[in-house]
C-alpha cells in the first residue's frame, strides 16, 4: 500500500496549491465564468453574422460614446447630459422614497388586515383587484391625478410595491402559531407587548419576504416610469433618450447598469433579512 | 384540606363544520385539593386535553363551571400556567429570554433585581444554566420542555396545568424529567393537573388518577387513588406492592374503553331467526380450564345446532371486564363466577341493584389454594402452619391473590381461612388480579398465595413457583364454579334464547364430560383465542403426575366436574349459601328479602324446559344441606342463624334490597 500511493503523491505534489485552489472555487467562479463568456461569444456571433441588428459585446466597448460612457459614470454637464452612475443613482433615490412609503404602509396595513378577519374580507378584494394593474398602466393615472413627474414617479414605485409587502404582512400576522398567542393568553400580556413581543418577531420572516419581492418590482417599475415620463433625470429617460437618438450601444451599457443594481438591491434586502429575522 | 379547584357537571360541545355538534365532555365533576397532583387519562380523543383547556381558560364549557378558589374560570389567566406540549417556547427570544418575559409580563410589581432573581433561580432549578443563552432552536426537546416548565413555575401560578409534557421525549429524557418535575412540585406544593397517555407516568407522579371513558360524550370512568408515599423516586415506585395493581388497574381502563368501542361499533340489533328472538349473541368468557363448555359449544356448532347461529365469544382477561360487559349491557351472556348472579342482584356492582339470573351451572370444582414455595421452603405445609406464621408475624404482612369478590375463589379461600382460626383482611391481605396474571404475581411475590381456578395451581406447581396447599374437595366438596349469567331483563326479553342458549350449553357440557373427548378439548383450550397456555398444563380429569405439590406424594386432586346429576341444575342452597359467605365478608349486605332474591336469581324452569327438551330427563338433583371441610353444615332454611353462628366474620349488615319489579313478557 505504502509502494503504491507514492508515485500519486509525486504526481499532485507540484501543482497542489492551484489544483486546490481549483478544487475549492472552481466549480463556484470558474462555471459562472465560462457561461458568461459562452453568452458574450454567442451574441458577438449574432451580431457579426447580422442576425441581430445589435452591436455585440466587443462594438459597444469600442464604440467612442459607449466607452466614454463606461469610464466616466459620473460626468456631469447638464441635469439631462450626466454619467451614468448619476443617473442611476437619481432613480435609486426615487426608488427609496416611493419603497420606503410601501414598506410603511404595506407593514401597516398588513397586521391590520391580518389582525381583524372583518377588515380582511372588506378590504381583501380591492387589493387582489388592485394588485393585477400592471405598473405602466398606472404612469398615465398618476400624471393626470398628480399633474407632476416626480410625485408621480414615486406614487408608481409605492403602487406597485405595496402589494407583496402588504400581503406577505397580513400572512404572517394571521399565521402566528396558535403556540404563541396561547402563551399571550395564559399570560395576559398587554397589547403593546403582544405587539411588540410577539406579532412583530413571529410575522418579521414573512414581512421581509414581502419586502424582498417588492424591491425587484420597484426597480422595475421606476424605469418603466422613467421611460414614459420624458424631463426627469434618471437612468430610465436616458435610455428613452438614447433610444430616440439611435445610441443603441448606451443603451446596452445602461441595461448592463440595471441589471447590476438590481442584483444588488435584492442582495441587500436579503443581507438584512439574515440579520434581523434570521430563518429558525 | 379545602377544595381549591371544583370542575362541576363540566360540558364541551363542538360545532362540526358542515353542520351538527360533537359533544366532547359531559357530566364532568372533580375537586382538586391545594397541592395534589392529578392526572387525566383517556385514549386519544376522549377530551383530556379539552378538559384541561378548560381548567386553563383558553376554551370555554358550554355547560358547566370550572371554579379556582370558588371564583369562575372565565378567561385564560397566569394563576393557571400551562405547560404546552409542543413547549411554546418564542424562538426568537433565548431560554432566559423566554423566562424573563414571563416573569416581566406577570410579576411587574416586583423590582428588577427581585425579577431578575427569580429568572436565574428558575434556571437553576431545572438546570439550564449552561443553555441559558441559548434560542430554543439550539436546545434539545428535553431542554425546551424545562425552559418551558421553569417559565411556568417562575411565575408562580397557583395551578400548574401540563399537556402531555414529555410526550414527544425519549424515554431516557422522560424519566429524568419526571423526577425533577416530582421533586418540584413537592419542594414547592405546587397543585398540578396533567395529561398524559402514559399509564407509568400518571402512577409515579400522581396522587389521583382521572381516567376518561371514550367520547363522544366522555366522562370520568373511574378516579384512581395512588396511595404510593411521597417523596416519591423512580426506581423505588415500582417496588411498591401496590404499584403493579395501580398500574394495572389503568392499563385495564383503558383496554376496557378499546373494548367497548369496538363493541359499540359492533352492536347489532337482535336477529330473530328459528322462532328464537336473538341469535347473534356476544358470550363473555375468562381464559380458565372451565371455559371448556364455551369452547366446546362454539367450536363443535353446539350454539349453531340449537339455533343460535351467530355466536360471537368474548375473550375477557379478568373478572371485572364480565362485570362491566355484563353491566353495560355490552354482552349478551356470560360464564361467570358461581357467586356472580346473587352479586349483581344485591348491588355488588357499583352499590346498584341489578338483577341477573342463572339457569346452568356449567362446571364444578377446578379450583385450589396456592402458597408460594418460599412459605413452603420456611416448612408451612398446612393450613395450621401458616396461622402460626401469621399470628407470629405483626399485622397483615402476607397477601393471598384471588379473582373477584363474588366468586367462588374468594369465599372458599375466605372459609378456609377462618376455617384455621385466620381473621381475612385483619391477619392478612386479599387482593384482586385477574386469574391469568395470579402465576407472575406469585412468581414476582408480590403475593405469598392464591386462590383460583386450574390452570394456573397447576401450573405454579409444575413450574416449582408454588404448591397447591387445598383444594376445593376439601373445603366443599364439588362446589359450583361457573355459572351462566344474563341479566334479567334479557332474559325476559329473549325466553327462548335463553333456553336455546342453555341447550347449547348443557350439551356442550355433556361433551365435556365424557373422557374420550378429554385430548381434543385440551387441544381446544391450549389455542390462543381460549386459554393460550401449554396443554400440559391444562386437566379436566384425574392428572397423571403430582402436579400438585412440590415434592409430597401425590393427593387426591380436585378435577372438572361439567355433567353429570345434581351438577348444572341451579341450586337455591348453594347460591344462597354464597350469598351468606359475601355478607359474612361485609361485600354485600345480607338482604332481608333473600328468598325473594333467590327465586328471582335461579331460574330453574329454564333449566328443566331444556333438560327435557335434550331428552335428559333423567337428570337428577341433590337436596339437603351443604357439608364443609370443617365440620360446618349450611341449610337453606336459616340462613340468618347461619351466620350469627359463624365465629370469625366482617360485621354483617343486614337490609331490605329493593328490586324492580320483574317485566313479563308480552305473550
Amino acid at each position: 500500500m505504502a509502494v503504491s500511493m507514492l508515485p500519486r503523491n509525486r504526481q499532485t505534489s507540484l501543482p497542489t496549491g492551484i489544483v486546490r485552489l481549483w478544487q475549492n472555487l472552481g466549480p463556484d467562479i470558474a462555471l459562472p465564468l465560462l457561461g458568461l463568456l459562452g453568452f458574450l461569444g454567442a451574441w458577438q456571433l449574432l451580431s457579426w453574422t447580422k442576425i441581430l441588428a445589435l452591436p455585440g459585446p466587443i462594438d459597444v466597448v469600442m464604440d467612442e460614446r459607449s466607452r466614454y460612457l463606461i469610464l466616466h459614470p459620473f460626468y456631469y454637464t447638464s441635469e439631462l447630459d450626466q454619467g451614468l452612475a448619476r443617473q442611476t443613482f437619481a432613480s435609486l433615490t426615487r426608488v427609496a422614497k416611493g419603497y420606503f412609503l410601501a414598506a410603511v404602509v404595506g407593514i401597516g396595513m398588513g397586521i391590520l388586515v391580518g389582525l381583524s378577519p372583518n377588515v380582511n374580507k372588506a378590504l381583501d378584494p380591492i387589493f387582489q383587484f388592485l394588485r393585477m394593474v400592471a405598473p405602466l398602466a398606472w404612469v398615465p393615472i398618476a400624471l393626470a391625478a398628480l399633474r407632476q413627474n416626480e410625485p408621480a414617479a414615486i406614487f408608481v414605485i409605492f403602487i406597485t410595491s405595496v402589494w407583496p409587502i402588504l400581503i406577505n404582512t397580513a400572512v404572517g400576522v394571521r399565521e402566528i402559531p396558535q403556540d404563541y398567542r396561547n402563551v399571550a393568553r395564559v399570560l395576559q400580556i398587554s397589547r403593546k407587548s403582544f405587539f411588540l413581543k410577539i406579532l412583530i418577531p413571529s410575522a418579521l420572516p414573512y414581512i421581509f419576504t414581502g419586502l424582498r419581492i417588492a424591491i425587484g418590482l420597484a426597480w422595475l417599475a421606476i424605469i418603466a416610469a422613467e421611460i414614459v415620463m420624458s424631463g426627469v433625470a434618471g437612468i430610465g429617460f436616458f435610455i428613452w433618450d438614447a433610444y430616440q437618438q439611435n445610441y443603441v450601444s448606451e443603451i446596452i451599457v445602461a441595461v448592463v447598469y440595471i441589471g447590476a443594481v438590481g442584483l444588488a438591491l435584492d442582495r441587500l434586502v436579503a443581507f438584512i433579512q439574515t440579520k434581523i429575522a434570521p430563518a429558525s | 384540606m379545602s377544595t381549591f379547584v371544583t370542575v362541576d357537571h363540566l360540558e364541551k360541545v363542538f360545532p362540526l363544520t358542515g353542520g351538527g355538534e360533537y359533544l366532547a365532555l359531559k357530566g364532568i365533576d372533580l375537586e382538586i385539593k391545594r397541592g395534589e397532583f392529578i392526572s387525566l387519562i383517556g385514549h386519544s380523543g376522549c377530551g383530556k386535553s379539552t378538559l384541561l383547556n378548560m381548567v386553563a381558560g383558553l376554551d370555554l364549557p358550554t355547560g358547566g363551571v370550572v371554579l379556582l378558589e370558588d371564583q369562575p374560570v372565565r378567561r385564560p389567566g397566569p394563576d393557571r400556567m400551562v405547560v404546552f406540549q409542543n413547549y411554546s417556547l418564542l424562538p426568537w427570544l433565548t431560554a432566559r429570554e423566554n423566562i424573563a418575559m414571563a416573569v416581566a409580563e406577570v410579576l411587574s410589581h416586583l423590582s428588577h433585581v427581585e425579577r431578575r432573581g427569580l429568572v436565574e433561580t428558575h434556571i437553576d432549578m431545572v438546570g439550564l444554566r449552561p443553555h441559558a443563552d441559548k434560542r430554543p432552536a439550539m436546545l434539545s426537546g428535553g431542554q425546551k420542555q424545562r425552559v418551558a416548565i421553569a417559565r411556568a413555575l417562575a411565575i408562580r401560578p397557583k395551578l400548574l396545568l401540563l399537556d402531555e409534557p414529555f410526550g414527544a421525549l425519549d424515554a431516557l429524557t422522560r424519566g429524568n424529567l419526571q423526577e425533577q418535575l416530582m421533586q418540584i412540585c413537592e419542594e414547592s406544593q405546587v397543585t398540578a393537573v396533567m395529561v398524559t397517555h402514559d399509564v407509568d407516568e400518571a402512577v409515579l407522579l400522581s396522587d389521583r388518577i382521572v381516567m376518561l371513558t371514550n367520547g363522544p360524550g366522555s366522562k370520568i370512568g373511574d378516579i384512581l387513588e395512588v396511595n404510593i408515599p411521597r417523596p416519591r423516586k423512580r426506581m423505588e415506585v415500582v417496588e411498591h406492592p401496590s404499584y403493579y395493581s395501580l398500574r394495572s388497574e389503568v392499563i385495564y381502563f383503558l383496554n376496557q374503553q378499546k373494548r367497548v368501542k369496538q363493541l359499540r361499533a359492533r352492536k347489532k340489533p337482535a336477529v330473530a331467526r328459528h322462532g328464537l328472538e336473538k341469535v347473534n349473541l356476544e358470550i363473555g368468557f375468562v381464559p380458565l380450564t372451565s371455559c371448556a363448555p364455551v369452547a366446546v359449544a362454539q367450536e363443535q356448532g353446539l350454539f349453531a345446532k340449537h339455533g343460535l347461529e351467530e355466536v360471537s365469544l368474548v375473550r375477557e382477561t379478568s373478572w371485572r371486564g364480565i362485570v362491566d360487559g355484563l353491566a353495560g349491557g355490552y354482552l349478551d351472556a356470560a360464564q361467570m363466577p358461581a357467586g356472580m348472579p346473587v352479586w349483581f342482584t344485591v348491588g355488588g356492582h357499583a352499590g346498584r341493584p341489578l338483577p341477573v339470573v342463572s339457569a346452568l351451572t356449567m362446571s364444578r370444582n377446578g379450583n385450589g389454594i396456592t402458597l408460594s414455595r418460599r412459605l413452603y421452603d420456611q416448612g408451612i405445609h398446612t393450613l395450621n402452619d401458616f396461622r402460626r406464621l401469621l399470628l407470629e408475624s405483626d399485622g397483615p404482612q402476607h397477601t393471598l391473590g384471588m379473582v373477584h369478590p363474588a366468586s367462588m375463589h374468594n369465599l372458599l379461600l375466605r372459609y378456609w381461612l377462618a376455617a384455621g382460626g385466620i381473621r381475612p383482611d385483619k391477619d392478612i391481605t386479599l387482593t384482586t388480579i385477574p386469574p391469568a396474571q395470579m402465576v407472575a404475581n406469585l412468581k414476582d411475590a408480590h403475593i405469598d398465595g392464591f386462590c383460583v381456578g386450574e390452570p394456573w395451581n397447576l401450573r405454579a406447581a409444575i413450574e416449582g413457583i408454588g404448591f397447591t396447599v387445598a383444594t376445593d374437595m376439601e373445603i366443599l366438596p364439588n362446589h359450583p364454579g361457573k355459572v351462566l349469567g344474563v341479566r334479567e331483563d334479557w332474559a325476559t326479553a329473549y325466553p327462548n334464547t335463553h333456553i336455546a342458549l342453555v341447550k347449547a350449553l348443557l350439551d356442550a357440557c355433556r361433551y365435556c364430560a365424557d373422557p374420550a373427548n378429554h385430548e381434543a378439548i385440551r387441544d381446544l383450550l391450549a389455542r390462543k383465542e381460549y386459554v393460550g397456555t401449554d396443554r400440559r398444563y391444562i386437566h379436566l380429569g384425574d392428572p397423571s403426575q403430582a402436579v400438585c405439590d412440590l415434592d409430597q406424594p401425590m393427593r387426591e386432586y380436585a378435577h372438572h366436574l361439567f355433567f353429570g346429576d345434581g351438577v348444572n341444575r341451579p341450586s337455591r342452597t348453594e347460591h344462597l349459601w354464597m350469598l351468606t359467605q359475601m355478607a359474612r365478608w361485609g361485600d354485600v349486605p345480607f338482604p332481608r328479602n333473600w328468598i325473594e332474591i333467590l327465586e328471582r336469581v335461579c331460574r330453574v324452569s329454564v333449566f328443566s324446559t331444556a333438560a327435557r327438551e335434550l331428552g335428559l330427563m333423567d337428570i337428577r338433583y341433590r337436596t339437603g344441606s351443604l357439608k364443609l371441610f370443617d365440620g360446618g353444615e349450611f341449610n337453606a332454611d336459616d340462613p340468618m342463624g347461619y351466620l350469627n353462628s359463624l365465629a370469625i366474620k366482617h360485621e354483617v349488615y343486614i337490609a331490605e334490597v329493593p328490586l324492580d319489579l320483574p317485566s313479563r313478557p308480552a305473550a
